[in-house]
């Protein structure tokens, strides 16, 4: 077991069977921190059979996470980031060099001004564009980073920096090191949930935990290519019995057990029997409790006008966000909402028809979104929720087919809110075209880093031994934006 | 430092702290050492400094941008300076104005992003003491050989596993009537020592179950286990070996092994995660490879370099051996990487990974960007290496915006010539038939645009009113196909389209205008558009050569939507939207009848021609010799950052063994594949032999398959695993004999109990007091449990993924094929790298994309979810309810026992047939659904599919 060469594990004088305990209760139920916080008591927690207070290598403000991620690429300077050069000089070539491109079968066009009116608004007065009228009601929640870096000019290898880090190798995603950090704080449900993800580009690495067990990886509500209708039956593959009504399976379970109290029985000193004979028990509570959670439709008239639920355009984002805070209200410790390519559709990619897809894009997302932050502020669960918006890159400042934008990893921005993040702030900034981050760059390592430290977590002390070397989120970089935490 | 004050905090409480402090020491020091030393003030800058400017600093200032005026791309800017003044001061190094903003203690901070690091701003303090020396081309760098770094490497060397194989004399024992093999003696010597005893004989249908699931992860037949509980004969067991290695069973399980050491799998993964069409044909080799027994050194030629060998056959082509370097070939590929010299290069380093992995049990790849930190090996041994895989072809067209895949066709040039000339041909048809139709399609619209306000007006009664489109049609004089294309298209739908608003929202009394503006506007693009088109035609005609025309012209769609959307765009990407003036070749009415005639003529020539077309070729994905590649260091990984030029050639720590493996031309594969399967080299045996052993009783003697390295796990028996690699390669490399040689020992016979003096004295099993029980794999569970009900379908070279390419983003195309919808055997199913089968990930299968050799365990809720709630486990429990109420067996009991020995491969005690017979009629009491009782039965056969005694091994 590589596990155990850890020396992480080793200083700690962790034991073998304490990791697969860990590794073996549900969702990645105990987190790293856990088994190093030499205070917590493994068998007590296991016998009592609630939840443990899940402890990070130091306090913390926010004890979850919602990423609210937008597939394609939404253009930054047409939401978060407004470049008056760009009105000044629409039509003009661009006068710097054009970094790599994307899509280089359409060369690069002039300079395109955004076609979105931009409006300061609340407090704090951060400008929003046209495209989001209802989150921009929310700025003053918002910390808006306009300063984002990532390497990958394509979708794939952009998603995969953004979710895992790196594109160029398989490694665990965010959520599974967050899950692998900190445990979740409910045995009946995952620990990381991701609803309707993108199939495409990188597709399940970007919720896979590669190396770490797999009781770390994310759990997979539908995918982004079926409708919330479809999704709504079976949300967790296997999670319900169709064949036995309750008391039956209960019946036959019990008949298990006794089967396998006998053959363990004779079979002294093997932990892994014993902990099969539980597996079954927590699988069984799960079947019975989790479906709940899942019961959106239970949610007053109120609440689902306010996620967009009664509107056609907004129901499935709405639906999304609204089992988001079902499940961080449950103690679902790292929760994705993704924004993609539905059937027939075609994400935030425009690489033309900018004004027209965007306007349908934003019509889908932006009541959902701000429904999700009114609703998290009220019930009190904002302060300790961390939820993030973002797409994989942001768009050119020059057009593309005439009415377009290629991909731009090299400045785009991103919002945060809730969870120890400043509220009504703005960090960072891009040249005066937006091409370029110049002020207070944040690499995409670096808002790894970030929101791990939101979390509790050192980025540069949560480490796996795979094969014969330690890894971490942030590879060998990543630096916490210290100015924007609360 | 604030590194090595963690590794400090980390080891010191730790047993082996000591050691590893050394270690780290060690290098470090080393590291500092060369650091001091290195007197050529070039090298210090590429190695020290161009990087760190790199990363840091060129992103703003650079000559483009020249941020603050700044320029520090080149020798000159940096001299020049920027808005705040010269940089760096020659008479006072230490005030210098690039130190005082790096220091982060002036009102000017850089760089942006934070502080540097302390070693970085210690190279840069160097550097402008040195007077900031700048190479002004980076070509010729030659730099000095570093001798500390090749001392570390002599040192490092001296690890066990880079020894050469010894062979050592089976130790003498006390209880010599164990022995029955010469393992069993390496063994038990180590048991002696500890006042250990080995455990006694597992029970006939243990050892038959064990020895089944081992070799061909299945379980026994009724048939298999009868025979072999009758068989008293000292043979018994010696032949039920031979019988289970002849089977081709052994092949399909045993493969799997292999292909999780080669992450097989038949997509690229990374990005686009593009299909590998022929993967299978590589799966297949495997599993042929170890059904025929092929020797472990020929096997791990062929697929480092099967192409390069002689032919095996008498067939005109290779096929085999080509097909073989599928293992180079079905790696991930990150094909949408637009960087395209990184995206090579992380080829050749995910190959070079599973190269050292797979074979080596060493993780070479580590030295990417920096001598290996534990092993003994260099940036420039990685390098070298590299150079072979770099001279070594793996795409059809690397530079394309997505790189295509190369295949090789497995026939003879001519005939795949062939094949390609008639392939040009139907597409040459193809070409003219568009032409044809594109040009009726041109004079159509000429015409009918000039009724586009009418086309408008009809179509708004159509979907507003319901109107007859065949009427209208008539009344206004249009075309009624086209006319119903308008209705569909101006139909209001979900989507926005910006360019319909003004029909949208035009009054009603408003309509007749309104489609004026859009016929106007449609005519104006039309003519435009259509002359250029012209202008195009008449140019290339005046040109012979098809090479030299320029290509046609495109329409650039921004330009305007509404023209490109209705009359140009043949495949918009929502599908929701057909364009109305596009006509396809079936429209027979929008053609005169001559017209027509004609298309029926070409599209009937096309189909004969395919018709008649040879059949595609056999391909693989397989590599061949590519162009040969001068390799030179990346600095830091960097390919943008260049340093000294590398030779071919073997890591330095195996010197001596490498002077019979000079590469002269060529890529080198063949001497790499010839050098790693010398008799003696001290790890290819030892790690093969090793992961044998470990497939055998879940463990190796060294832990740690995949590593041999300093940070790797040591042999539990370093003599034991000598002896084994000895006897491996003097007899030939045949993984057979091996099997044959672990299975017959005593050991390997053992039972699986534990006793609490094992567990206290070898709390690990690293004695191997007993043999472990194990839980079955992913495939194990599922193909045994097909076995049981008698549903596997036991077809072999299975092919269930076709066609390769792109497929839409969301489809569920990009789905791996679910193994719950078909009956053949797991190691057939289709592995796409992006969304492997959730059953696969969900029993620990692992993910394809790294080599791993030794697979995880987890035991989790989820998993008994699936055993209690799954459709699968439901099935099987089923039809085997149904299979015993349809049997002549005539009593209960009977099928209580049965169903006992399909499962669980063993016939129950009488307590255990009362209390099924007990729980049948329980069950069949509450439910009392069916008479036949199919429902209690069918409990019951659930009830032992889930239970522990199925799913672990004694």
């Amino acid at each position: 077991m590589d596990l155990l060469n850890t020396p992480t594990y080793k200083s700690r004088q962790i034991s073998r069977r304490a990791i697969l305990r860990a590794a073996s209760c549900g969702f990645g139920y105990l987190g790293l921190t856990d088994l190093l916080s030499e205070k917590s008591n493994l068998q007590a927690s296991f016998a009592d059979g609630g939840a443990t207070a899940p402890t990070g290598h130091f306090e913390s403000k926010a004890k979850r996470v919602i990423f609210l991620f937008m597939h394609g690429g939404p253009s930054s300077i047409d939401i978060l980031d407004p470049k008056e050069r760009l009105h000044q000089d629409d039509g003009k070539s661009l006068p710097i060099k054009r970094p790599l491109a994307f899509d280089d079968e359409n060369p690069a066009g002039p300079l395109m001004r955004s076609p979105w009116k931009f409006k300061q608004s609340g407090q704090s007065g951060i400008p929003m564009s046209d495209l989001f009228p209802y989150t921009r009601e929310c700025v003053d929640d918002l910390c808006v980073i306009r300063s984002m870096v990532g390497e990958g000019v394509d979708h794939g290898a952009a998603m995969l920096q953004t979710f895992t880090g790196t594109s160029t190798f398989t490694r665990p995603s965010m959520g599974s090191w967050v899950v692998y950090g900190l445990g979740t704080e409910n045995k009946n449900l995952p620990g990381f949930v991701t609803i309707k993800p993108a199939l495409s580009h990188g597709g399940a690495k970007n919720w896979g935990s590669a190396f770490l067990p797999s009781s770390y990886q994310g759990t997979a509500i539908g995918h982004g290519g079926l409708y919330v209708k479809d999704v709504k039956n079976e949300p967790i593959k296997y999670l319900t019995n169709n064949n036995l009504s309750p008391e039956l399976a209960r019946f036959e379970l019990e008949m298990l057990q006794n089967i396998n109290e006998r053959h363990r029985s004779l079979r002294k000193y093997d932990p892994e029997l014993e902990a099969r004979i539980q597996a079954f028990e927590l699988a069984f509570r799960m079947q019975s409790e989790a479906p709940e959670a899942f019961e959106v439709d239970k949610e007053s008239t109120l609440t689902k006008k306010l996620y967009g639920l009664d509107n056609p355009v907004t129901s499935d984002f709405g639906w999304q966000c609204l089992l988001a805070r079902r499940l961080a209200e449950r103690g679902v410790r790292y929760i994705q909402c993704t924004h993609t390519y539905m059937p027939g559709g075609v994400g935030w990619d425009q690489h033309g028809e900018l004004f027209a897809k965007h306007t349908e894009n934003a019509m889908q997302v932006d009541r959902p979104i701000a429904g999700l932050l009114k609703d998290l502020k009220a019930r009190g669960l904002l302060k300790d929720t961390l939820v993030i918006w973002a797409g994989e890159f942001g768009r050119t400042p020059v057009s593309q087919n005439g009415d377009g934008r290629d991909h731009n990893p090299y400045g785009y921005s991103i919002w945060m809110a809730g969870g120890g993040v400043k509220a009504g702030f703005i960090y960072g900034a891009t040249d005066e075209f937006g091409y370029h981050a110049v002020k207070d760059r944040m690499h995409i390592h670096d808002f790894h880093a970030t929101v791990l430290h939101l979390l509790g977590l050192d980025h540069e002390q949560l480490t796996y031994t795979f094969g014969a070397r330690d890894f971490r989120l942030t590879d060998v970089a990543g630096k916490v934006a210290q100015k924007i935490l609360a | 430092m604030k590194q090595l004050h963690l590794i400090f905090t980390i080891f010191a409480r730790h047993e082996y702290a000591r050691f590893f402090l050394q270690l780290v020491f060690t290098v470090v020091g080393t590291t500092l050492l060369s650091f001091g030393k290195s007197s050529d003030p070039i090298d210090f800058f590429e190695r020290n400094i161009r990087p760190i400017l790199t990363e840091h600093c060129h992103a703003c200032h650079n000559h483009e941008l020249k941020t603050a005026g700044l320029d520090l791309e080149t020798a000159a800017g940096l001299k020049m300076g920027g808005q705040s003044g010269p940089l760096v001061s020659i008479n006072n190094p230490e005030d210098s104005l690039l130190l005082k903003v790096l220091s982060y203690k002036e009102n000017l901070k850089m760089p942006p992003s934070g502080k540097l690091n302390i070693q970085d701003l210690n190279s840069l303090k160097t550097w402008v003491h040195m007077g900031t020396p700048w190479p002004e081309s980076i070509k010729a760098l030659v730099s000095k050989k570093n001798v500390s770094t090749k001392d570390r490497n002599k040192a490092n060397g001296s690890l066990w596993a880079f020894q050469p194989i010894s062979d050592p004399t089976p130790p003498q024992v006390m209880n010599q009537s164990w022995i029955k093999t010469s393992i069993d003696r390496f063994v038990l010597a180590k048991l002696e020592e500890k006042g250990l005893r080995p455990s006694a004989s597992a029970r006939k249908e243990t050892l038959l179950r064990r020895a089944t699931f081992n070799l061909t992860g299945l379980p026994p037949t009724i048939d298999q286990i009868k025979k072999f509980v009758e068989d008293d004969s000292p043979e018994a067991f010696k032949k039920v070996i031979e019988k289970l290695l002849a089977s081709p069973r052994y092949g399909e399980h045993w493969a799997r092994h292999w292909l999780d050491v080669a992450r097989y799998a038949d997509s690229t993964g990374s990005d686009e995660d593009h299909k590998y069409p022929y993967a299978w044909r590589y799966r297949d080799y495997v599993i042929e490879a170890f059904n025929k027994d092929l020797p472990y050194d020929r096997f791990v030629v062929e697929q480092i370099a099967g192409d390069l060998l002689p032919k095996s056959t008498e067939l005109e082509v290779n096929q085999q051996r080509i097909i073989a370097t599928g293992f180079l070939a079905l790696g991930p590929k990150a094909i949408a990487q637009q960087d395209k010299t990184k995206m090579l290069y992380d080829v050749y380093d995910e190959q070079l990974d599973v190269i050292s992995k797979g074979f080596l049990g060493l993780s070479i790849t580590c030295a990417r960007c920096h001598d290996h930190k534990f092993d003994p090996i260099l940036t420039k041994d990685y390098y070298s290496l590299i150079s072979i895989l770099a001279s070594t072809r793996n795409f059809k067209d690397s530079t394309s915006h997505v790189a295509s895949l190369f295949m090789k066709p497995l026939v003879s040039s001519k005939e795949y010539q062939e094949y390609q000339t008639h392939q040009d041909k139907i597409a040459a048809k193809k070409t003219i038939l568009q032409e044809v139709v594109g040009k009726v399609n041109e004079r159509l619209i000429e015409v009918e645009s000039t009724k586009l306000v009418d086309y408008f007006v009809a179509a708004h009664q159509i979907y507003t009113q319901g109107k007859n489109p065949k009427v209208l049609a008539k009344q206004y004089g249009l075309h009624e196909t086209l006319l119903k294309k308008w209705s569909s298209y101006l139909a209001p739908n979900q989507t926005f389209r910006p360019h319909l608003l003004d029909w949208q929202r035009a009054r009603p009394t408003d309509l007749f205008f309104v489609a004026r503006d859009y016929q106007e506007n449609f005519r104006l693009q039309f003519t435009e558009w259509t002359s250029k088109l012209n202008q195009w035609r008449q140019n290339i005609k005046q040109i012979s050569k098809k090479e030299d025309r320029e290509p046609a012209p495109k329409f650039l769609p921004g330009k305007d939507r509404f023209f490109y959307e209705v009359y140009l765009n043949s495949k918009p990407k929502n599908e929701k939207i057909t364009a109305p003036f596009l006509i396809s070749d079936s429209d027979h009415e929008l053609f005169s009848p001559k017209t027509v005639d004609i298309i029926k003529r070409l599209k009937r020539e096309i189909e004969f021609l395919q018709k008649i077309s040879p059949k595609e070729p056999q391909m693989a994905n397989a590599v061949e010799e590519g162009i040969i590649v001068d390799q030179q260091i990346f600095r830091r990984g960097n390919h943008n950052i260049l340093g000294e030029p590398v030779r071919k050639k073997f890591p330095v720590v195996f010197d001596d063994k490498c002077k019979d493996f000079v590469i002269e031309k060529g890529s080198g594969r063949l001497q790499l594949a010839k050098w790693l399967t010398q008799p003696y080299h001290p790890l290819t045996a030892r790690v093969i032999v090793n992961r044998v052993w470990q497939w055998h009783f879940g463990e190796g003697l060294v832990r740690s398959p995949d590593n041999f390295g300093t940070t790797g796990n040591r042999p539990s028996h370093p003599k034991l695993l000598d002896h084994l690699a000895r006897k491996f390669t003097d007899g030939g490399w045949s993984i057979k004999n091996l099997h044959r040689f672990i299975m017959q020992s005593n050991i390997y016979q053992q039972a699986s109990f534990r006793s609490k003096s094992m567990i206290s004295i070898d709390p690990n099993n690293e004695l191997w007091s007993y043999f472990p029980r194990r839980r079955l794999d992913a495939e194990e569970i599922r193909d045994g449990m097909l076995a049981a009900d008698n549903t596997l379908d036991p077809k072999m070279g299975i092919i269930l993924q076709e066609g390769t390419g792109f497929q839409p983003e969301n489809s569920s195309d990009r789905l791996s094929l679910d193994p719950e919808s078909v009956l053949f055997r797991t190691v057939y199913l289709p592995l796409r790298r992006a969304n492997l089968p959730p059953f696969l990930r969900l029993f620990d299968f692992g993910d394809a994309t790294n080599s791993s050799g030794k697979r995880l365990q987890t035991n989790v809720p989820p998993q008994a979810l699936f055993m209690m709630n799954s459709k699968f486990v439901e099935e099987r429990s089923h039809n085997l309810a149904n299979m015993l109420l349809k049997s002549s067996l005539s009593s209960n009991r009977e099928k209580v026992q049965y169903a006992y020995l399909r499962i669980l491969n063993r016939l129950p005690s009488v307590k255990e047939e009362d209390t099924a017979l007990n729980y049948i009629e329980k069950f069949q009491q509450k439910t009392n659904k069916t008479k036949d009782g199919l429902n209690s039965w069918q409990s019951y056969c659930h009830i032992l599919f889930s239970s522990n005694e199925f799913i672990y091994v004694d």
